[in-house]
């Protein structure tokens, strides 16, 4: 079952179209990515399906609901995390909880109250305000709102943000079980790509309203077809090597004595033809690192408007 | 419309007072400000020219915060919302913008009870003053009649808050005066301009302020009085109601919502 179902999404301000004609859907159980550089139309995408935003045109099926006419079915059984907005500043967290708790109906508040901050480790945070907490523990109060109804689908615009590696890591864990245990759903954003690597199983790139490409990571990555290589050159023959690869074909992008980098196709041998070549060549190196395509190149090459 | 959520928002609403020691003390602070101020001014009056002003003072002063409290909480609950951003929290949950609202109103006629109930208090214990003096039913109707055209104005100052953002605050605390030298509230209908009448007239306050000095000069209720400040109110509070929803709508369309501004 589809539990997110988009079709011909699109969302205008004036002339900027910031979503246009956008289609995906995402299964019941899938950790699904939202990807694109700032202004790509990500929250635009999020806030239209949380109901905040309302569409100029387009259908949106949540948890096979219509949103609209069923809002309290769909509203009851999802959340949002987000860490740019926090909760209201002048409460304590286990007011904000206490809140929330009441808004979605949820039996033995304060129990889950406690298990969700035990979870998240707000403890000893529990009666300060949030505005006295830093971003990261503002993000994880945010998570700890998010997942207080069980969501069976869960948006998660940016909820990593200011979160120290420990803790993010402890917070994937939290979602990955949470995933795992209940089956549920979540439409994910963020910058951080080793994080959309390890949660998501299809990734959606988008860039300036448009979805260019939906697959898996692995996959998306090979829409970078070329890979990076840097060597440390010994005796100085940096500018001897660099005349030598660039007789061979090969794109030099650095070079001087000592050090090396070029690009070479990421498909294919021909990274080994060279280094043999290299080596038979004669030049002796004191280093080598082979840099294979990753989602951050992706990124970086959509956002600079690269095909 | 649920319940629950209604009382999750009034729950909201309390922690927000208990917690903002701005939100305690305009409860109690300018309301006690006020008593002092036209209470000795009439005491003054009264020394110079032998004619005593404090009973239509301070029924006035005491009634008007229902006007007040009711338009102003309504529209600062209103802001504080967007000055936490948090109607993306707000209104990605199952809450509906006619449960926020009328957790709002009902929250703010409790506060503006404990305010007036603490300016009877203190006039009562000042100046010997007892609204209760009139009769049980007519402070009653007074109450709800000045409460409800309160709300009003407090619709109308949301629905500019969710059309024009921020920028447009300033109309959460000034509304209310902007309407009291229309409402009669210290003076007879008589001592405005003709011009001025016909704004009066208007205000389903007028009505109230008018019928409490006449029965100070000893004249019966005027129940019809309420009935046409009712009329007035409810035509008011019906074009509130549609043009706030409308607004509400188009601050979904805008992107307010997600933006708090």
């Amino acid at each position: 079952m589809d539990v997110i179902e988009v079709k011909n999404l699109c969302k205008s301000y004036g002339q900027l179209k910031a979503v246009d004609h956008i289609s995906f859907s995402v299964k019941k159980g899938e950790f699904f990515g939202l990807l694109g550089p700032n202004g790509a139309g990500k929250s635009t995408t999020i806030n239209m399906l949380t109901g905040l935003l309302e569409k100029d045109s387009g259908h949106i099926s949540l948890l096979g609901k219509d949103p609209v006419t069923d809002w309290e079915y769909v509203k009851n059984r999802m959340n949002v995390a987000t860490a740019y907005y926090p909760l209201t500043e002048v409460l304590t967290i286990r007011q904000n909880l206490r809140v929330y708790g009441r808004m979605y109906d949820i039996p033995k508040r304060e129990q889950k109250i406690d298990e969700m901050l035990k979870q998240f480790e707000l403890n000893d945070l529990q009666h300060h305000r949030v505005i006295t907490l830093s971003s990261g523990e503002r993000t994880r109060v945010a998570l700890c709102k998010g997942l207080l109804n069980d969501p069976e689908l869960l948006f998660l615009d940016e909820c990593t943000v200011g979160l120290d590696p420990d803790i993010a890591e402890k917070t994937r864990r939290i979602l990955k079980e949470y995933q795992r245990e209940r089956h549920a759903t979540f439409l994910f954003t963020s910058h951080y790509m080793h994080e959309v690597e390890e949660l998501c199983g299809r990734i959606a790139f988008m860039n300036k309203g448009k979805i260019l490409k939906i697959d898996t990571a692995h996959n998306l990555k090979k829409l970078i077809t070329k890979m990076t290589v840097s060597l440390g050159i010994k005796e100085g023959k940096g500018a001897l090597l660099k005349e030598f690869l660039v007789a061979e074909g090969v794109e030099v992008i650095f070079a001087e004595n000592n050090a090396l980098i070029f690009e070479v196709p990421s498909r294919g041998e021909k990274v080994y033809k060279i280094m043999n070549k290299i080596f038979k060549k004669g030049f002796k190196l004191s280093d080598l690192h082979i840099q294979r395509p990753t989602l951050d190149d992706l990124f970086i090459a959509v956002a600079r408007g690269k095909k | 419309m649920k319940w629950h959520r209604v009382k999750a928002l009034l729950l909201k609403c309390y922690y927000l007072t208990i917690n903002s020691p701005d939100r305690l003390c305009d409860m109690f602070y300018w309301p006690l400000i006020d008593l002092f101020v036209w209470g000795f001014a009439s005491f003054y009056i009264k020394d110079i020219s032998d004619v005593n002003v404090l009973s239509a003072l301070l029924g006035g002063i005491i009634l008007w915060v229902f006007v007040w409290r009711s338009s102003q909480d309504i529209a600062v609950y209103v802001l504080e919302d967007f000055w936490g951003k948090n109607l993306y929290h707000l209104f990605s949950s199952p809450v509906r913008f006619s449960e926020h609202l009328l957790s709002i109103i009902t929250f703010s006629f409790f506060r503006a009870l404990a305010s007036g109930t603490f300016m009877a208090l203190i006039a009562s214990l000042l100046y010997s003053f007892s609204l209760f003096s009139f009769s049980p039913l007519v402070v009653g109707l007074s109450i709800f009649l000045l409460s409800l055209f309160g709300w009003t104005t407090g619709l109308f100052v949301t629905a500019l808050i969710f059309r024009f953002g921020q920028r447009i605050q300033v109309l959460a605390w000034s509304t209310v005066w902007i309407i009291q030298p229309f409402s009669c509230v210290f003076y007879p209908l008589s001592s405005l301009p003709v011009w001025g009448q016909w704004i009066a007239r208007l205000l389903p306050t007028t009505y109230i302020f008018e019928n409490m000095r006449a029965m100070m000069l000893g004249h019966p209720v005027d129940y019809s009085t309420y009935a046409i400040s009712f009329i007035i109110s409810m035509i008011f509070f019906g074009i509130g109601l549609v043009v706030v929803h409308w607004s509400f709508q188009s601050a979904r369309k805008m992107g307010m919502l997600e933006k708090g501004d």
